[in-house]
């Protein structure tokens, strides 16, 4: 039985008050704030207890939100004492074939991840695709969040949603064609990425109206939807940031433009991208994801606050020292660290310690 | 002049250009080996340079391992009409619960860009498969790629089937993929790792030399 956001979080309004004034100041190219999040295993236990394959999403979607409630609830309760700034959330969790399958085509589930497989053989083919709205996975998506939403009504507890961005879910769709298309068909790319977003805008506003129809009266239910948009930019971590200013960063940000404000996500092995990610109009945050055997951010946070141009950057560190070390520089920016810890007491430990540090600073 | 044009127009990933440039120099008498190594294979290397220091990126290696192609379907019936081998030959494919292909089609056409015969599996391969491939086809590099932490796993579990078949004293394996290290590669018994593309080509030649050497000292 999922409970309300207060019992999970007593001090919810101040961490909600906190990541608000991060993402306005970052808005406003302000500069100075530093949040944490520890990362507990239990936070992974969720993806690897939840077996997609188990699921037969169009006749079992009670089922299928009952058992992912029932997961969150799990984590949401071990980390109450943990007073960092991560701010509990709730988001259907299908895999990644949800996020292009909504388009047309099907989902292939495997246990822990699912996939869709790309569909475009020739770039131009989106045209005979159903019109945007119809597929499958359109509506049995709306049908699996809405569920969740009810469940979820009255909690506080924020419901998310991350897309693609127009060349990732372009991607999705056409597949590795799509790197030659950059040089092959230029013109014909700029029109399916116009598509993508067209897509993604019409997905993304069609799940929001649900959220403000079922969390829209409670305090921080619709959080995440309000002029907000979650989006990833994985495959233009493939691409130079010439080609990322000339085919992707319209259509990102045609999408960003609709919602508000864009929060973004790339990889550490594009760090170049950055600077032409956070250059979009009213992206307040940019999640990069530190790779392996790629430069690690937290190294790197000079060159990072000169990128982000005052928007927020989560980035992870392995230690506490490199928070400390880095405590002067890190104020030059806005920051969220999120560091991986052994067990709750570490959380709790380093999260105390953490917000001593930042009284300090 | 010629095999310059050739390396240039391969980097600009000009494939017509290539063809064309490539029939240019057979038409000059200039030797199908040369203009493989001082043409394709030099522009293929300087593409590879370029993408190990991130001053190109996977589009323009694509393109330019097309133009590569374009080259060698002018260059290949005559080089296999002279007589002349690649320098060795490789499988590569994604393991099994793994549908990543990036990674695996880059490494196939660097790999094929230093000369080697490269036979592609393609995504989600087995171990069964690639135990099978591996007798079949008698590569000497086999290239296992993953992307995914819970897929790296299934690199172990070829190496372990491969083992088991006896065939590991024939071929020298070689991973990669964004989680995988060198610790990783190490621990599982791999005979190499490489962090990119290119220098998993770079690898592959190193490795095949060293197994010729090897072989010439048996005999």
């Amino acid at each position: 039985m999922l409970n309300k956001l207060s019992d999970y979080r007593s001090d919810y309004k101040e961490i909600f008050k906190k990541d608000k004034k991060m993402y306005d100041d970052a808005l406003h190219k302000k500069v100075g704030n530093i949040t944490f999040m520890a990362l507990i295993p239990e936070d992974l236990e969720l993806y690897n207890e939840l077996d997609l394959t188990a699921y037969n999403y169009e006749n079992d979607i009670e089922a299928y939100t009952d058992k992912l409630l029932s997961l969150y609830e799990n984590v949401l309760e071990k980390r109450k004492n943990v007073f960092d700034q991560r701010i509990p959330i709730i988001s259907p969790v299908l895999g990644i074939g949800d996020y292009s399958a909504f388009v047309t085509g099907d989902i292939i589930f495997k246990p822990d991840t699912s996939w869709s497989t790309p569909c475009l053989e020739n770039i131009t083919d989106y045209k005979n695709f159903p019109p945007i709205g119809t597929s499958k996975w359109y509506k049995l998506f709306l049908k699996i969040s809405e569920s969740l939403m009810i469940k979820m009504k009255d909690k506080g507890i924020p419901y998310m949603r991350g897309f693609f961005s127009p060349l990732d879910l372009a991607h999705a769709l056409r597949g590795g064609k799509i790197y030659y298309d950059f040089y092959d068909h230029p013109e014909e790319l700029h029109e399916l990425l116009d598509y993508c977003a067209d897509a993604t805008i019409s997905f993304a506003k069609d799940i929001y109206a649900l959220a403000e129809k079922h969390l829209g009266n409670t305090e921080y239910g619709c959080w995440y939807t309000k002029n907000k948009i979650n989006m990833s930019e994985d495959i233009a971590c493939m691409i130079s940031g010439d080609l990322y200013n000339e085919f992707c960063a319209p259509h990102t940000q045609k999408v960003i433009d609709y919602f508000g404000v864009g929060y973004m996500h790339c990889h550490s092995r594009a760090m170049y991208l950055v600077k032409e990610i956070c250059k979009l109009n009213n992206v307040v945050h940019l999640w990069l994801a530190t790779d392996p055997n790629q430069p690690r951010p937290i190294e790197h946070i000079k060159e990072l606050v000169e990128s982000a141009n005052g928007a927020s950057l989560a980035i992870d560190c392995e230690k506490f020292s490199e928070i400390e070390d880095n405590i002067e520089l890190l104020k030059k920016g806005n920051f969220n660290i999120a560091m991986p810890v052994k067990n709750i007491e570490e959380a709790i430990y380093y999260s105390n310690k953490f917000n001593e540090l930042i009284k300090k600073h | 002049m010629i095999l310059e044009n050739i390396s240039a127009s391969l980097q600009k990933g000009k494939a017509t250009e290539v063809k064309d440039f490539v029939q240019e120099a057979l038409n000059q008498k200039i030797a199908p080996q040369t203009i493989l190594n001082e043409g394709l294979i030099k522009g293929m290397t300087i593409i590879g340079g370029k993408f190990k220091r991130n001053e190109v990126f996977v589009p323009e290696v694509l393109v330019a391992a097309r133009a590569m192609n374009a080259g060698l379907t002018i260059l290949r019936p005559i080089l296999v009409a002279s007589g002349t081998h690649a320098i060795g030959k490789a499988l590569v494919c994604t393991v099994q619960g793994d549908l990543h292909d990036i990674g695996k089609n880059l490494v196939k056409m660097m790999i094929e860009g230093q000369g080697i015969e490269c036979t592609d599996l393609g995504v989600d391969c087995s171990p069964e498969k690639i135990v099978e491939s591996v007798i079949l086809y008698e590569p000497d590099i086999v290239c296992l790629s993953a992307l995914l932490t819970t897929t790296m796993m299934k690199q172990k579990l070829v190496i372990d089937e491969l083992k088991k078949a006896n065939v590991m004293k024939n071929i020298r394996v070689i991973i990669g993929g964004a989680p995988v290290t060198q610790d990783f590669a190490d621990g599982i018994g791999a005979d190499g790792y490489a962090p990119d593309a290119a220098s998993a080509a770079d690898l592959a030649v190193k490795l095949i030399m060293e197994k010729r050497n090897l072989m010439k000292n048996v005999k």
